[in-house]
């Protein structure tokens, strides 16, 4: 264990908590909540122009020539970009940068970027974007995965169609099958899930008088869009600056690049002028990344007891046009794909595979919500088959900290599983169930209560680095600012590091000023996704603390005249052991550290724990950390129309210690509405590389109307490596709520639906079905 | 011609309007609420040359019984038409559909005006008016006439009105003592949707229990137009509307729709759907009136 782990420990022994596990307030609230707070694509700046993407005409052609001699004559016209007037390398992606910043000799998808103009208005930029002539030769566009995994099928990279492949492989999976009584086979599709997130891609560039370059938009790792910037324009990184939007969502969709280079390209071409892109719902429906659909194939044994004996997955996801983060998403599908269980045989496989439906990338949940259904659905029918209760054989095939996974490995962090499960056997929904179903609105409608359980990975998996790092710095007036570049982009992630900041420092929340989202200020301490941010952020504030209470014992000592030693920390300032009397508060010790010229700045740097050992061809499993939930949900299904209403949802997260109750409170509505989104309403329709979807007139995301209540009943499994013991929430939030409320529809009407999301239609049909079995079976 | 070219003028009364109207050199759109006029503008659909912004004209909105029937003004809003007592009492269908227009904001802005000229298929006051036996008043500089809505539309958006007309006024037949209605809708959620089917359905029930006089069914979002459904508004009279009489009723509807598949519904769906929100329907009107 390190030691700031210990002195964080110490501490939470030694005295009550003042700060961490409260409510405390959003320290961002009020300026969110009045407007204040502006999101980067609200401002306007005199003298700006306004930019402008050229997408690609058709999903998949060879470009034979660009002409823009039309658009660079309009009157309004400031400048227009193509391919040549890149200085660096032509293309980005987190990891395979595959994806051309501005398309050269094809296209690939209709989001595809092939020009860029900056005009003196919006209107012009478009008017001129719309002289540009693209001479095309339109290919036969790849729309299907699968197909596209065939020898044969037209080649959209030249390493083939196929991104990635990862398998897992543990015990022995024959041996498994044969020792079954029951096998259950299913193939699951799932939605093409679009963020959604409030603001839009967009945002500013401007090149400085000093020669830098300052971007300003909605982001989710501005040092990492930094280094893709500086790549494709072949400039010093540390010459340019990132401002994260301090709100308007994520989700993963603003993980990879967005609109950040062709600002950076267009700032360089406006003499100076600011330069404004902010893309339509439209456009962002179609040049944004999705979550990857999948096709799921999933096998599972069991014995009469409810043991599971044998899992095998085959899955395919469709990332698109670009790689994006497609491969670490398929890697993570399959680590989770056999739940957090210990089944002793296991052999899964996932594919990432390129068609020319738009782009996916990353998004909350990171596969596992894809994969998550299978598994869950089989406990389901086991538990139909044999009589057992459902619960039980989660609880019995659950493994707990210290055993053997499923992927083999031992799990030596916090395993809530059991007691997600146990509170969801004594809440009230689950124990009434019967009741509750009985109490239909109206005849023709039937109710279902389900549970299922899964987990998410905090962090990145072995093969990526992850670390974290904070500043805190002591501030004239006796405040601190505490600066963590991952960004705030409505988490709540700020509050809990004042809170973290505040405990450690013994000093008030209010005193705690916190800086997100700015590479200029802060150190790179990666990216707001993975779950990772209260854990990587608030550890790397207790890191960062004792450094700073060093700082201020030594400057106390100096003042009041006694040794390091017989200095203590109290609340808001420093004492002499024993002696209140004796006592500086640290607007004294700014000045005393001023007059010597000292810096007043600290830092906290660490690694988060990982595995030792990588398990081979499984790009990136295990992770070291988990958390885990289980959801009870309840459904009224109309079966007259296959309408579907969630109207109880009880969210039981394990996440570690709570820091911020309210916050996770928060993470968990916002997570069940996103996964009764996916589970019933979302899908971005994409036919023959076109998308049917344009914007939010058809892309259905949940209203307030179908909000449920919503309980969240956190168990705490403390961590050890955590802040204060806590872990990561953001993902798993979304994930047992799929798998559930495909449950409580079976329950509800005894229909199974593996094409998700659940439409109404979806679900009418399945119900005739049914009803067409029953006929036979007479 | 650029969007922020477009010229907008706000004549100060009907008279105005109309006269401006008479200009056969020029395009122009009406602007009542602007939720279907904008939303076209921004998908570069029936851009005008100007825009007659008429959101001013309180003359037209207003809701009142005369002799002939209730009239409601064009511009009177959903909002309006869901807190009348008059409306509440007397068109109950009425006020169920404007109910379900997209969500408060949009029936904040919408008119009743605005959803007849739009004529979309999916417009969700229209079949309540089918119902209603509306008559729609058109008005140009030197005349007027009133149209029977089963005549005013002839096609997804289109309609018998002309570039130099207005909706002027709306009539609707009010609903007596012993009629009752009710306006279900299929959407793809519960607010903010346009629907895959929807029904508006009127009874005039006699004295016996369950005994349906005479009623009117009109569906929505299953043809081009409005579909008035003849059979099951004949059938709706042939005996007690008991749950096998409101079955067998339902099940005819599907034979009198003609709906298309797309993005949101297949055309096969749609027509179960006819018949379920008909079922539905039926089921829930005979509930208030057992319970009445």
């Amino acid at each position: 264990m390190s030691k700031e782990v210990k002195d964080v420990q110490k501490l939470e022994n030694q005295q009550q908590l003042k700060w961490v596990g409260k409510s405390v307030k959003r320290i961002d609230g009020p300026a969110k909540v009045t407007g204040e707070q502006k999101y980067k694509t609200d401002f306007n700046y005199p003298n700006m122009v306004w930019g402008k993407v050229l997408r690609a005409r058709y999903p998949f052609a060879k470009i034979k020539g660009i002409d823009t001699s039309k658009a660079e004559a309009h009157p309004d016209a400031v400048c227009v970009l193509t391919h040549k007037d890149i200085p660096g390398f032509n293309g980005f992606g987190i990891v395979t940068p595959d994806q051309p910043v501005l398309c050269e000799d094809v296209v690939r998808c209709t989001g595809d970027a092939v020009a860029l103009v900056a005009a003196e208005s919006l209107e012009a930029a478009e008017e001129a974007i719309n002289l540009i002539e693209v001479d095309y030769e339109p290919l036969e566009p790849v729309t299907d995965a699968e197909a596209a995994m065939i020898q044969g099928a037209p080649q959209l990279h030249p390493d083939g169609n196929i991104h990635s492949h990862v398998t897992i492989v543990n015990g022995d999976i024959d041996k498994g099958f044969e020792e079954a009584d029951f096998i259950f086979e299913n193939t699951f599709y799932s939605p093409r899930q679009m963020h959604a997130f409030i603001e839009t891609e967009g945002g500013w560039g401007k090149l400085e008088e000093d020669g830098s370059l300052t971007i300003q938009c909605p982001a989710q790792y501005g040092h990492r869009d930094k280094l893709q910037i500086a790549r494709a324009l072949a400039l010093n990184p540390e010459r340019i600056h990132v401002y994260s939007s301090p709100n308007g969502g994520g989700f993963g969709g603003k993980d990879e690049i967005t609109v950040q280079i062709y600002l950076a390209l267009l700032a360089q071409n406006t003499d100076g002028r600011p330069v404004k892109i902010h893309l339509s719902r439209e456009e962002s429906v179609i040049a944004g990344i999705k979550r990857h659909p999948f096709k799921v194939t999933v096998k599972t044994g069991a014995k009469k007891d409810g043991t599971l004996i044998a899992n095998k997955v085959r899955a395919v996801a469709d990332t698109g046009a670009y790689a994006s983060l497609g491969g670490a998403v398929t890697a993570l599908a399959i680590e989770h794909a056999s739940g957090p269980y210990k089944i002793p045989n296991v052999d899964m496989e996932g594919f990432c595979v390129y068609t020319n439906n738009g782009i996916a990338g990353a998004f909350r949940g990171f596969g596992v919500n894809q994969v998550c259904v299978g598994i869950e659905t089989h406990i389901d029918m086991l538990a139909e088959k044999t009589g057992l209760d459902p619960i039980e054989i989660r609880k019995k095939n659950a493994y707990l900290q210290g055993d053997r996974s499923s992927l083999g490995h031992v799990v030596s962090s916090s395993v809530g599983t059991i007691e997600t499960l146990m509170e969801a056997e004594e809440c009230d929904l689950w124990v009434n169930r019967e009741l509750y179903k009985s109490q239909v609105s109206e005849p023709w409608k039937k109710r279902g209560v389900a549970a299922a359980t899964s987990f998410h990975g905090v962090g990145m998996g072995i093969g990526t680095p992850d670390y974290g790092a904070a500043t805190i710095e002591l501030l004239k007036d006796g405040r601190f600012k505490v600066g963590v570049a991952i960004e705030e982009i409505g988490t709540g992630n700020g509050t809990v590091y004042a809170q973290v900041a505040a405990e450690c420092l013994r000093c008030e929340v209010d005193n705690i000023a916190v800086i997100q989202g700015d590479t200029k200020e802060t150190l790179d301490s990666g990216t707001i996704s993975a779950s990772r941010s209260t854990y990587t952020g608030g550890r790397a504030i207790a890191t960062a603390a004792p450094n700073m209470i060093t700082l201020l014992t030594e400057a106390a000592a100096e003042i009041l005249n006694v040794s390091k030693s017989e200095i203590e920390l109290a609340d808001n300032k420093l004492i002499v052991a024993g002696d209140e009397s004796q006592s500086v508060n640290y607007k004294q010790i700014y000045e005393k550290l001023y007059e010597q010229h000292r810096s007043m700045r600290v830092e906290g740097h660490f690694y988060l724990p990982r595995e030792k050992k990588e398990l081979k061809n499984s790009g990136g499993a295990p992770h070291h950390l988990y958390g885990y939930m289980t959801h009870v949900v309840m459904v009224e299904v109309d079966t007259l129309t296959g309408e579907t209403d969630v109207l109880h949802v009880v969210a039981i997260p394990d996440v570690g210690k709570v820091l911020n109750p309210q916050g996770l409170e928060g993470q968990s509505e916002g997570g069940a509405v996103m996964g009764i989104g996916y589970t019933l309403y979302e899908d971005i329709l994409i036919e023959e590389g076109y998308h049917k979807t344009k914007n939010f007139t058809d892309y259905i995301i949940p209203t307030i109307r179908e909000t449920p209540i919503i309980e969240t009943i956190p168990v705490e499994s403390n961590e050890k490596s955590g802040p204060f013991g806590a872990k990561g929430i953001a993902e798993v939030v979304m994930i047992p709520i799929i798998p559930a409320i495909m449950a409580a529809i079976h329950d509800a009407t005894g229909a199974r639906i593996n094409h998700l999301p659940a439409t109404p239609e979806r679900i009418y049909k399945a119900i005739q079905e049914t009803k067409k079995q029953t006929l036979v079976s007479r | 011609m650029r969007v922020s070219e477009i010229d907008l003028v706000s004549p100060s009364s009907v008279d105005k309007c109309l006269y401006m109207l008479r200009d056969h050199d020029k395009t122009f759109r009406l602007l009542a609420g602007g939720t279907d006029a904008i939303v076209q503008m921004k998908d570069g659909k029936r851009i005008p040359d100007i825009w007659i912004n008429i959101k001013n004209l309180t003359e037209l909105r207003y809701i009142r019984e005369e002799k002939e029937g209730i009239h409601i003004g064009p511009l009177t809003t959903h909002t309006d038409i869901v807190k009348s007592e008059l409306l509440q009492k007397k068109a109950d269908v009425l006020v169920g559909a404007s109910m379900e227009v997209g969500a408060i904001q949009l029936q904040n802005m919408g008119t009743v005006g605005g959803n007849i000229g739009t004529a979309s298929p999916a417009g969700d006051t229209i079949p309540a008016l089918f119902v209603l036996d509306a008559q729609i008043e058109l008005s140009s500089f030197n005349e007027k006439r009133t149209i029977p809505i089963n005549e005013f539309f002839t096609g997804p958006g289109k309609t018998v009105q002309k570039q130099n007309e207005m909706i002027t006024n709306i009539i609707i037949q009010p609903q007596s003592e012993n009629e009752i209605g009710i306006f279900e809708k299929l959407g793809p959620r519960k607010a903010q949707s346009i629907s895959i089917v929807n029904v508006a359905i009127t009874l005039r029930m006699g004295s016996n229990p369950r005994e349906c006089l005479e009623g009117k069914i009109a569906f929505g979002s299953v043809g081009p137009t409005i579909i008035r459904s003849k059979k099951c508004e004949k059938m709706l009279a042939l005996g007690p509307l008991d749950d096998t009489a409101i079955q067998d009723i339902a099940g005819a509807a599907w034979k009198e729709v003609m709906p298309i598949s797309d993005v949101r519904a297949s055309a096969k769906y749609r027509r179960s759907m006819a018949s379920a929100l008909l079922e539905r329907g039926l089921y829930r009107l005979m509930n208030r009136w057992d319970a009445r």
